[in-house]
């Protein structure tokens, strides 16, 4: 399964036939490079790195139309626009389609582009499993939108507390659809999380020690761990949900005996660890984002990486701090509360050292680094709420109201997704050779920051003031009185989501602008600093023609600039298309891709299969089951490089593909 | 974590960069062996290594629920009228002698031994599914004396524990069978000795949990 | 270009502070920075440092920013210099907010034990949480010489500490009156201790804030405080069953008669005997998935009603009585619902279709028991009798 194959002597003189042709006996494996086959077979990590990003963004539009739709029924006291069901499904919905559905395979997919360009590898170290995971992600994400349309959707909110997850309370397919999407869902993480790790502690190009490593490659791997630990608890969890609902367990039924805290222990173990796999991503581009525009390097970048390893250590120790509320006792409360305190710590070094990086620097405000700003402002504003709360008697005031919601979207949505947009503005030159356009870029930020201060400021007051989460409706006896009243706050903050919608309008006619403009970008629009920009845009299918052998932390920096002796400046000693054409010079030949292959997708489908399975029929379970042991079974026989046999032979003007040619 | 640490401390780095001078860019091999990367661990075994990580804390959440049902027993039998320590004790035994039987695979896959690693693979496999033979003949004697799935809280933890640990051996046994039968046909991809490693490693690690989920199910009373 | 940027910063940070400082509602009956007991007073004189810190600490940052963006744009300097950082800045940071956190920490652990200590509360009452409702049972004790039953609004005497046991017969609930005290869960299967205690008389508010399933939002309670004096007259009144109704022929005997077809198979009200002289009781437990609907023997003493959805007040009579003196409430609140303060209107429209008023699961499901009341299918002359029997309900 490794990247850069060459015929062993092995495999060139052993058993003739282990090409897959000949193991099954009954297909050709796929070698289309163009059309949508070479997309639906593809192992290549940038191609998946891109269904990663667009499906995900996909989904980004469906939680935020969600979003809005309740935006809609607050905007007035008793709204009528959702029914109470529906209401409720809205939300648990919105939460974790934007949590599993967005945020995560998101940073799945810059990491998955970005991770083996900024290492200087060729892929990831598991092309397959790779293809595996997105297509799992997908199917999941597909298979928990089918239940809008199969009887409702899960209505106990995405922390789907038991009791009120039994069927007995929630009688709808909802919560099984959710149970099993999610365990679909975790299976892509899991084998993300091992692909990415293993990729970026064993393929780093020569040199690249792990404290030269990019800055977001290194919040990657942290963020890689957490879900390494985290995803085997959720999984846990859901399977004792599903064991309940499905086959008449009591692991939350109380009249058997059992302890409903059972689940919220386990849920916010992974719960909390999760908060910073959604956050650490973007952290990590920012602080690609912020050195570049400063032309500094990253201030303090070993306390940025140890500061961004203690936050996924200490992450483990603070998860009941989502449960001050249920009764813990004063001494359990008291530790959490000191842990998450301690927390605090890592997460301001952070934001001294963006702003530090920035301090002394040369800065263009370009829309990339405006996000990466707009971040480090927002999330500060979210961070410190996150204090106030740390403060457990005064959280058992606010846990629970909007208070919270206020600091969550300022960390997630002033965090991770500023982050992301930072990155999309950032990187579009690299994965699409097109610059995205600036002025809509300032538009598009600033519709932004305007509407998610006004969207998620006010709820601070309404929080502060008394207003619970998850209701459906708010009374005109509990608003107050005046004109600032809670009617009035919870008007702006809709107001502010549609602000935030035309944000994201503007980003999308953006976006389609650029895609029907002409390949406009140099080869390194921006001056960066790290070893991705050292290919072309976008990036050849190998990637990079030799693999660079690295120097320096921030190494396609320091090929380009050097320090004068005599004055101690810096100055430029080589362009970004003189570094490409020494690349070029001697590109190394006989470069051996892992090929495409069919069974990752059909793996990954046949997991919705047995879901439906377990909901509905069990002769599905069965042919799920049929089609994941044959297709475990193909996998195994195939090797990772296609054989010469399954491929056409070469057309003489067929440039490309050559490129692919194998076993020679 | 703790490859991280070697890594930065001993200056690995540089060694594996002259090790890739050596081979690169004519020698490239695909195998595992002799393949570059950056920690000498190859992707396969590292990867199997994270994986079984991950795999810990799956065990270790159903084992705290158990811990946490074991004596919630409603009116079901208890795990006092049930256990049969003796017969578990043997076959946890048997499953034991599985991974040195294990063991004999991968040493005689690194001779090339291809005889004598299908022998061992053939056997291990053999105790495995003794060990879940014996399982299921436990836990049928459970439900005849009424301790159904859905009994109570510890019928539940203890079924859904245990049976998670049975679906993991049994996976194994599958991938034994499988790996022998790809081996007498050579249809093996990749390098041979790491594949057996790779199971093995799977395989031993199934073995530990059972330890673990016989001294506190079985060895500790409630 | 630069100024107008400056500018355009200042938009967010600005909204932000005039957020804060003016923004708030005057008298939001949740507000948690307006204690009105000890308890709440607590949490709110150790929350004041962190928040105000946490301000300070904002806008410092925000200000750096500003200043950084403005003084290091690029205005053509040379490339800076490569450092790497400064261990002076670093260490600094992690000692500054160390010690900025240690001040927070020490009191916050103080307050932590201090809410959790129970041995100075002498009235018990169990508190019980159901979908979607609350009951408040009051166990004989010092003052209380039988126990009494109620729902929605939990009365307690002022100036002295009441523990309320909470409890849940279905899913996870939490009580949370904001100006007493903080929330705290209420799990089935547990029974866990929340102190309460106002210092004067009045009503305040409350909100059910785990989110508990359809009709969340409808999951109201009220704390109502009264003076020593008073609450014991309250007691004395609670104690006391249901006066029957002697003319079974007006209005209100043909509501009792209704309300022993229907109402009784989940409501009870002590002392309502049938035709033979035996006592009604309630039959909750089998009709009714949580097992408990609201004991209405002195319905018309609540001002709410529906789990506290609804105001069993009219709008006029209700203001009336939140804004009544401390020195005057006690009096008006022991005076329950006046005849022409009734709100007849809603209270109909409850009668007519509960459902539909507050969303529910009024279904039987397999095991034959719902989750809320259903429609009643009663005749507009069955529910205006209805009506005149609850108004004797006092």
């Amino acid at each position: 399964m490794a990247i850069i194959e060459r015929p062993t002597g092995e495999m060139l003189r052993g058993p003739v036939g282990v090409g897959p042709r000949a193991s099954l006996g009954m297909y050709r494996r796929p070698v289309e490079t163009t059309g949508w086959r070479s997309w639906l077979f593809t192992v290549d990590h940038k191609q998946l790195g891109l269904m990663y990003g667009i499906t995900a963004f996909v989904f980004f539009l469906v939680g935020g139309l969600e979003a809005l739709l309740i935006r809609l029924q607050l905007a007035q006291p008793n709204g009528k626009v959702l029914s109470a069901d529906a209401y409720n499904q809205m939300f648990t919905m919105h939460a974790t389609t934007m949590v599993f559905l967005f945020v995560m395979p998101m940073a799945a997919g810059f990491a998955n582009y970005f991770v083996p360009l900024q290492v200087g590898a060729r892929d990831v170290a598991f092309p397959r499993i790779n293809a595996f995971g997105y297509w799992c992600f997908l199917a999941g994400g597909l298979f928990l939108n089918s239940s809008w349309l199969l009887g409702g959707a899960a209505d106990g909110g995405w922390f789907m507390y038991a009791p009120n997850s039994s069927a007995l309370f929630s009688p709808s397919h909802g919560v099984d659809f959710w149970a099993l999407g999610l365990q679909i869902t975790g299976i892509a993480s899991l084998t993300g999380s091992i692909n990415l790790i293993v990729t970026i502690l064993n393929m780093r190009a020569p040199g690249m020690s792990l404290m030269k490593m990019p800055i977001f490659t290194w919040m990657i791997l942290v963020v890689q761990f957490l879900l390494l630990f985290a995803v085997p608890v959720i999984t846990v969890a859901l399977f004792l949900l599903s064991f309940q609902r499905t086959f008449g367990a009591t692991f939350f039924d109380v009249s058997a005996g059992a302890d409903p805290l059972l689940w919220q222990h386990l849920f916010w173990i992974f719960g909390h660890p999760e908060v910073y796999i959604l956050v650490l991503p973007s952290f990590g581009i920012v602080s690609e984002v912020l050195p570049v525009f400063s032309r500094k390097p990253l201030f303090g970048y070993p306390m940025v990486v140890f500061s961004g390893a203690a936050i996924g250590f200490v992450g483990w120790g603070v998860w009941a701090h989502h449960m001050f509320a249920s009764g813990l006792g004063p001494v359990s409360v008291t530790v959490f509360s000191l842990s998450t305190m301690l927390i605090a710590i890592p997460t301001g070094i952070k934001i001294i050292n963006w702003v530090m990086t920035m301090w002394g620097g040369k800065l263009r405000f370009t829309t990339a680094m405006l996000f990466a700003i707009g971040l480090i402002v927002e999330f500060t504003i979210g961070g410190l709420s996150g204090v106030t709360h740390s403060v457990s008697p005064s959280d058992t005031q606010q846990t629970d109201t909007y208070y919270i919601v206020a600091h969550f979207h300022y960390v997630l949505f002033g965090g991770a997704i500023f982050g992301i947009f930072s990155g999309f503005y950032y990187w579009w030159p690299k994965m699409f050779g097109r610059l995205l356009d600036e002025k809509l870029g300032k538009l598009n930020f600033w519709l932004m920051v305007i509407g998610m201060n006004m969207t998620f400021g006010p709820m601070h007051i309404l929080g502060l003031q008394g207003q619970p989460r998850r209701m459906y409706r708010y009374t005109t006896d509990r608003i107050g009185e005046g004109f600032f009243n809670l009617k009035f706050w919870n008007q702006i903050s809709s107001l502010g989501a549609l602000i935030l919608a035309v944000g994201i309008i503007v980003f999308i006619v953006n976006v389609v602008r650029t895609a029907r403009g002409p390949a406009n970008a140099p080869l390194d629009p921006w001056d960066a600093r790290s070893l991705e920009w050292l290919t072309t845009s976008p990036p050849k299918v190998h990637n990079f023609d030799v693999i660079p052998t690295v120097s320096h932390l921030d190494e396609f920096f320091h090929l380009k600039y050097a320090e004068n002796e005599a004055t101690g400046e810096m100055e430029r000693v080589a362009t970004a298309e003189e570094l490409m054409k020494i690349q070029e010079d001697n590109a190394e030949q006989n470069i051996h891709l892992p090929a495409p292959s069919y069974w990752p997708l059909i793996l990954a489908l046949a997991l919705p299969v047995t879901a439906y399975g377990v909901i509905y029929n069990k002769i599905l379970i069965a042919v799920g089951a049929t089609m994941i042991v044959l297709s475990i079974f193909g996998w195994a026989l195939e090797p990772s490089m296609a054989d010469d046999s399954d491929l056409e032979p070469p057309a003489p003007s067929d440039g490309p593909t050559k490129e692919l040619a194998p076993i020679v | 974590m703790s490859e991280l640490a070697v890594d930065t401390s001993s200056g690995h780095d540089s060694a594996a960069l002259d090790s890739r001078h050596d081979h690169a860019p004519h020698d490239d091999h695909g195998g595992g062996h002799g393949h570059y990367t950056s920690l000498g661990l190859s992707n396969n075994k590292l990867g199997m290594w994270l994986f079984l990580g991950s795999e810990c804390l799956l065990f270790g959440g159903l084992i705290s629920t158990y811990m946490l049902y074991r004596g919630r027993t409603a009116k079901g039998p208890g795990p006092n009228q049930v256990y049969d320590i003796p017969f578990t004790s043997a076959s946890s035994f048997v499953l034991l002698m599985s991974s040195l039987t294990m063991v004999l695979a991968v040493t005689a896959a690194k001779r090339r031994d291809d005889g004598n690693t299908r022998l061992w693979l053939s056997v291990t496999a053999l105790l495995g599914a003794m060990f879940v033979g014996g399982q299921v003949y436990e836990f049928t004697g459970f439900y005849n004396e009424g301790l159904g799935f859905t009994t109570s809280l510890f019928s539940s933890s203890l079924y859904t524990l245990t049976g998670f640990h049975g679906v993991h051996v049994t996976v194994g046994i599958m991938m034994l069978m499988a790996l022998r039968g790809i081996l007498t046909k050579n249809r093996i991809v990749g390098d041979k000795a790491e594949v057996v490693e790779l199971i093995g490693l799977y395989w031993h690690f199934v073995d530990i949990i059972w330890i673990i989920i016989f001294t506190l199910v079985y060895l500790i009373p409630a | 270009m630069t100024s107008n940027r400056r500018g355009l910063w200042a938009i967010p940070g600005l909204a932000l502070v005039v957020t804060i400082l003016a923004g708030c509602a005057k008298n939001a009956p949740q507000d948690t920075w307006q204690p009105a007991g000890p308890d709440a007073r607590k949490i709110d004189d150790l929350q004041r440092f962190p928040f105000y810190a946490a301000g300070v600490v904002g806008v410092l940052v925000l200000a750096v920013v500003i200043f950084v963006v403005w003084k290091y744009r690029d205005r053509g300097q040379a490339i800076p210099h490569q450092g790497h950082g400064n261990p002076l800045v670093e260490v600094g940071t992690i000692a500054f907010s160390a010690i900025l956190l240690a001040a927070v920490a020490v009191p916050t652990v103080g307050v932590i034990f201090d809410l959790a200590e129970t041995d100075d509360c002498k009235m018990t009452v169990n508190v019980t949480g159901q979908q979607w409702w609350w009951e408040y049972s009051y166990p004989q004790q010092a003052g209380i010489d039988s126990p009494i039953v109620t729902s929605g609004q939990l009365v307690i005497p002022t100036g002295e500490c009441v523990l309320l046991r909470l409890t849940s017969r279905d899913v996870i609930h939490s009580f949370w009156i904001p100006k007493l005290n903080g929330k705290k869960d209420a799990v089935p299967g547990r029974i866990q201790l929340l102190r309460m205690e106002a210092e004067t008389p009045g009503i305040y508010a409350g909100q059910c804030s785990e989110f508990c399933g359809l009709s969340h939002a409808n999951m109201k309670m009220d704390a109502v405080a009264l003076r020593p004096a008073d609450f014991a007259t309250w007691v004395a009144a609670q104690t006391a069953p249901a006066v029957a109704v002697s003319d079974q022929e007006s209005a209100a005997g043909r509501g009792e008669a209704v309300f022993k077809g229907q109402c009784v198979l989940c409501h009870q009200v002590n002392g309502l005997v049938d035709d033979e002289g035996k006592p009604l009781i309630a039959q909750a437990d089998i009709n009714l998935v949580s097992g408990a609907a609201p004991n209405l023997t002195h319905f018309m003493s609540r001002t709410t009603f529906a789990g506290s959805t609804y105001s069993l007040l009219t709008e006029e009579c209700r203001t009336k009585l939140m804004a009544a003196l401390p020195d005057e409430f006690g009096a008006l609140y022991l005076g329950g619902v006046e005849s022409g303060c009734l709100n007849v209107v809603e209270l109909k429209e409850w009668l007519r279709n509960a459902p539909d008023k507050k969303p529910m699961y009024p279904d039987t499901n397999e095991d034959g028991k719902r989750r809320g009341m259903p429609a009643l299918g009663l005749t507009e002359n069955q529910i205006n009798d209805l009506v005149e029997y609850l108004k004797t309900l006092k």
